[in-house]
């Protein structure tokens, strides 16, 4: 399960309990923050302020791949589990697979439905955000090239 | 030194770790994150989720009587069951179980002060088990509708009538600053302000940096010298979905003993969308 497409297919086959464990089980695996990025968590430019749960991204190209850092309260183990699952289909591919990842990811996953409405508007920000980000950097990386 | 109006209402967390295999207690634990339970939670203790256990997920309102009905008898909670909420964020989503379980009319609700973060801080045993009971028989006795929950045909008229209303947003939300810096949650709202003559008191205010609530004293400070208010008065309170403004309903219905407390728990995402509903920004 590495390409977003197996991502989305795996999950909407679970039914409420599974994905949620499996989400979960995603949360205990978040890679943990390199040390070059550690005291730059308050950076107002690595804050993710559309999530209600204070989350700090890192997101970088290089040799035409996107690398993604964050760092997520274990006290928010659906943040946390939401952003590994993202890190782990989006590390590594091209930033033209990032943005052509689909922006409904959360219903098409059938998380929207298993996590709740309103649970889904900080999700939906995030996960918007990390491919505005990539995208930009992206551009950035452009510009050095 | 006051004392809260209903002590009663709060235990310590030595209380529940004496009583959590007690058969008419049940814990339940009641946090913002639906995944936090299962990374650990008190010995015994069950799990009610305020959206997908509490929120009619269809239209915008409360399970209905017989869901209710249906998650009491699931999760062995009688009607006579004393049941003990606890969660994460100062008790913030404990308060809000609370507040619904008291709309189901469910009598005997407490809180364990300080909750989750408490619990944790005195390295109290946590598990990951989750328990099951035998299922009961619940019936609903009396909706408590109308005594606690303010719906915004409620709100037209207390406003008119210049009767107090208490925003428990973030200071930004609450003269809407926060409705126009990029990226910032747009509340689901068109419009940012708050609703005229509310006094903003951040919910938080009422909580000390361990989780535990405010002493009496301390309470009374806010709400009465600060903000005005008066224990006889007829208040709504509200935040963005109702939640927020559950902790500041608790806190002046039981801690202070304020008898006319009402959550208007449409709140900003159902005002600022209201045509013509009147707002006030600084």
């Amino acid at each position: 399960m590495n390409t977003i497409d197996e991502v989305i297919s795996t999950f909407e086959d679970l039914d409420n309990q599974l994905r949620l464990e499996l989400l979960l089980d995603y949360a205990e695996k978040l890679p943990s923050l390199p040390e070059e990025y550690r005291n730059e968590e308050q950076i107002e430019a690595h804050l993710v302020h559309e999530c209600q749960t204070p989350v700090s991204l890192w997101v970088t190209v290089f040799n035409s791949k996107v690398h993604i850092y964050a760092d997520v309260p274990r006290e928010s183990p659906t943040v946390r589990g939401f952003v590994a699952l993202i890190i782990k289909v989006f590390n590594g591919v091209s930033p033209a697979e990032v943005a052509r990842a689909p922006a409904d990811f959360l219903h098409r996953t059938g998380l929207a439905n298993t996590l709740g409405m309103i649970r889904l508007h900080g999700l939906s920000a995030l996960y918007k955000r990390i491919k505005d980000e990539t995208h930009r950097a992206s551009l950035l990386n452009s510009v050095k090239q | 030194m006051s004392q809260y109006k209903y002590p009663e209402v709060l235990v310590d967390t030595q209380w529940v770790a004496d009583h959590k295999d007690d058969p008419n207690v049940r814990i339940v634990e009641s946090d913002e994150d639906i995944l936090l339970y299962s990374t650990g939670h008190i010995p015994n203790s069950i799990n009610i989720d305020w959206q997908l256990d509490l929120q009619d997920q269809l239209k915008r309102d409360y399970v209905n009587r017989d869901r209710f009905e249906h998650l009491m008898s699931e999760k062995g909670i009688t009607n006579n069951t004393k049941v003990v909420f606890y969660g994460d964020k100062s008790n913030w989503w404990a308060c809000y179980a609370f507040w619904a379980f008291k709309l189901f009319g469910h009598e005997n609700c407490l809180i364990m002060n300080g909750g989750r973060q408490k619990w944790i801080e005195e390295k109290r045993e946590l598990v990951k088990d989750v328990p099951s009971f035998p299922t009961t028989e619940y019936t609903i006795q009396k909706i408590n509708e109308e005594a606690i929950r303010s719906f915004r045909d409620d709100v037209i008229p207390h406003v008119e009538n210049n009767k107090p209303l208490i925003d428990v947003r973030s200071p930004d939300e609450f003269t809407g600053k926060l409705l126009h810096m990029e990226n910032y949650p747009q509340e689901g709202a068109l419009r940012g302000g708050h609703i005229p003559g509310a006094k903003n008191v951040p919910w938080a205010r009422a909580a000390n940096d361990d989780g535990t609530f405010k002493s009496a004293d301390e309470l009374k400070e806010i709400y009465e010298n600060e903000v005005g208010l008066n224990p006889n008065d007829d208040i709504i309170a509200y935040c963005r979905i109702g939640e927020r403004s559950s902790h500041t309903w608790f806190v002046l219905t039981y801690l202070l003993g304020y008898g006319e407390v009402r959550n208007y728990d449409g709140s900003w995402t159902e005002w600022g969308n209201l045509v013509r509903a009147p707002i006030e920004k600084p």
